[in-house]
């Protein structure tokens, strides 16, 4: 196990600093072979093997792997999810809160708060609602149409990929601008 | 020992592995060296079956997912009534808390963060249950969510 | 003398290689960034290596670039090679930013762009492009990779299966464990520890559905939590990267299909 996982007794005496007990033998070895080993138990190698785990650092992963289309409308179907998701609780919790708490907040005077912004940002947050949504409805149903097993080959999910993309576009901008 | 281990190049260690600062601060469950329990010849052991948490949870939302789909049209295509935004907003308030709920399962893990795991499906859990009386307030003064809604549009 | 040794061979090597190649050709440098780490010194953080290749005296996979590497520039570059041919599953590595075998992967002759080399996404290094799958095997047995059976065969000799019952099999029992899906998963990035992870649930797919497997039942009810199977989203970067061309995405979705009114 040791040795295949490349962690075999081994240490090339060529490259850093020696320790004294062990230099005169590695010279001697020099000579026949350029590397020394040493003996050790079963146990002791175990133990090894444990301790060279601890140092074992992760290799690099979302900063290096390439962005795919995959990966891309997945992040975006949770991200969407998660923000329309927190938006509705927020809405609701304030809505519940208020009506316990007997604070002035309802829905006409979410309305009417609405109402008093300036044209652009009314259409900016009309945008930032309408697009997440559809974006989020269409990617549900190909995750859905996904579940009965259908379209599930990189073709099919590249094809039902841009379908999404296409109905966000054309349904989000109707319903922000429209 | 001591000799051995500085000979195979473990007389110096990393430092612990690099954490998001957000996390820095919060107590995390020390993890097995390589993710390894036992020796390597010992399979991985999964956790105990539980339907609930299974295949039950997974049907559902997808039964809920599906559901969603026309309930959510209809206020687009044929208006919207109390029935239909009521059962609409429950769906809805149930979609939301499984999605929550799988977030809280990827990100915030039990093996790691221990009992952070369940305060974040505590504060789910009573989060789910306030906006269910907020839904309530919706259906029962504001006209439902698809009229609240509709309103803010055409402000 | 060992190393004078190893320079001579080269120049011997390259003088060949030349002669057989048109001999006036201009230079093809390729940059090659490689990723290393040393257990000897662990202390030093991993890094970037760059080794130059001329893609004239090189052949045109990644691996023959970095075995060129491995022989004449640098012999104590670590990584995992056998058959090259893509039937051993040894050189599964992230080159240019995906999962794929080394032997299968062609080298970019662009040569105004450097090709990036790394181990296995989130695995424990064990050493430069050597990750630890250790835990990936572990994982591999625990689905019981083997057939298993109650009853004797009819015949008292096979186990038959008919053609349409084989054919089931066609897609699965191909994976030869690289583990290129699984560490390109995000969900198995956050959760291997409990996630199965695309290659190993694929291969649980393939005996369940084997006709002559009689354990199903224990089969599926390993699954019926939440970790081991349903931390799985249909991000479908195992089938994008697969380098055999097959689709563990589907598999996974198969099982959920069969669990679902378990």
């Amino acid at each position: 196990m040791l040795a295949r996982s490349g962690l075999g007794l081994l240490r090339k005496p060529a490259t850093g600093a020696m320790f004294g007990a062990s230099r005169l033998a590695v010279s001697r070895m020099i000579v026949a072979r350029s590397v020394s080993t040493v003996k050790a138990s079963h146990e002791q190698e175990q133990e090894i093997l444990i301790a060279q785990r601890k140092n074992r650092p992760q290799s690099p992963h979302l900063t290096i792997y390439k962005p795919q289309l995959t990966a891309i409308l997945s992040t975006f179907h949770r991200l969407t999810g998660v923000a329309m998701a927190g938006s509705f609780y927020a809405l609701t919790c304030g809505l519940a809160a208020s009506s316990i708490l007997g604070l002035p907040f309802d829905g006409a005077s979410l309305v009417s708060a609405f109402a008093a912004l300036p044209v652009a940002i009314k259409v900016f947050a009309k945008a930032l609602m309408a697009y997440p949504f559809a974006y989020h409805f269409a990617n549900g149903i190909r995750h859905l149409v996904w579940d009965f097993g259908k379209e599930l080959t990189i073709p099919g999910v590249y094809r039902t990929g841009y379908i999404v993309l296409g109905f966000t576009a054309a349904v989000g901008s109707y319903l922000a601008f429209f | 020992m001591l000799s051995l281990s500085t000979r195979v190049g473990l007389n110096t260690s990393r430092t612990a592995l690099f954490r998001p600062a957000l996390i820095r601060g919060i107590k995390t469950i020390p993890q097995p060296p390589g993710y390894i329990v036992g020796t390597v010849n010992d399979a991985y052991i999964p956790p105990k079956p539980h339907k609930l948490e299974g295949s039950l949870h997974w049907t559902s939302e997808r039964i809920v997912s599906i559901g969603l789909v026309p309930l959510v049209l209809a206020p687009f295509i044929t208006g919207t009534s109390t029935v239909i935004d009521s059962s609409m907003s429950a769906l809805l308030l149930y979609h939301c808390y499984a999605g929550f709920q799988a977030c809280i399962i990827d990100y915030i893990p039990a093996r790691v963060y221990g009992a952070y795991h369940s305060y974040a499906m505590y504060l789910l859990t009573f989060g789910t249950g306030v906006a269910a009386y907020g839904v309530y307030e919706i259906e029962s003064k504001e006209g439902g969510f698809a009229g609240l809604l509709s309103k803010v549009w055409k402000a | 003398m060992f190393r004078s040794l190893l320079r001579q061979q080269t120049t011997v090597q390259t003088g060949f290689r030349g002669m057989a190649t048109a001999a006036a050709q201009t230079q093809r440098i390729k940059k090659f960034q490689v990723y290393r780490w040393n257990p000897d010194t662990p202390e030093i953080e991993p890094k970037m290596k760059t080794y130059e290749v001329d893609l004239n005296h090189c052949g045109p996979m990644v691996l023959d670039a970095i075995l060129k590497i491995k022989n004449e520039q640098d012999p104590t570059l670590t990584f995992r090679r056998s058959c090259r041919e893509g039937i051993c599953g040894s050189c599964a590595m992230n080159i240019g930013g995906t999962n794929t075998l080394a032997c299968l992967c062609r080298i970019d002759t662009d040569t105004s762009k450097d090709l990036k080399i790394y181990p296995l996404p989130h695995m424990f290094v064990v050493r430069d492009l050597v990750p630890d799958l250790t835990h990936f095997y572990k994982q591999y047995k625990s689905i019981q990779p083997y057939l298993q059976r109650d009853t004797l065969p009819a015949d008292g000799r096979e186990n038959l299966q008919s053609i349409e019952d084989r054919a089931k099999l066609d897609g699965l029992y191909e994976c030869i464990l690289c583990a290129c899906c699984s560490t390109s998963c995000p969900s198995y990035w956050w959760n291997q520890q409990q996630y199965l992870g695309p290659a190993v649930l694929m291969q649980a797919y393939r005996w369940l559905i084997d006709s002559r497997d009689e354990a199903s039942k224990i089969r599926k009810e390993m699954l019926q939590n939440s970790m081991s199977l349903y931390r799985c989203h249909t991000i479908m970067n195992c089938a994008r990267t697969c380098p055999k061309g097959l689709n563990p995405g589907k598999a996974i979705a198969e099982i959920k299909k069969q669990l679902a009114f378990d």
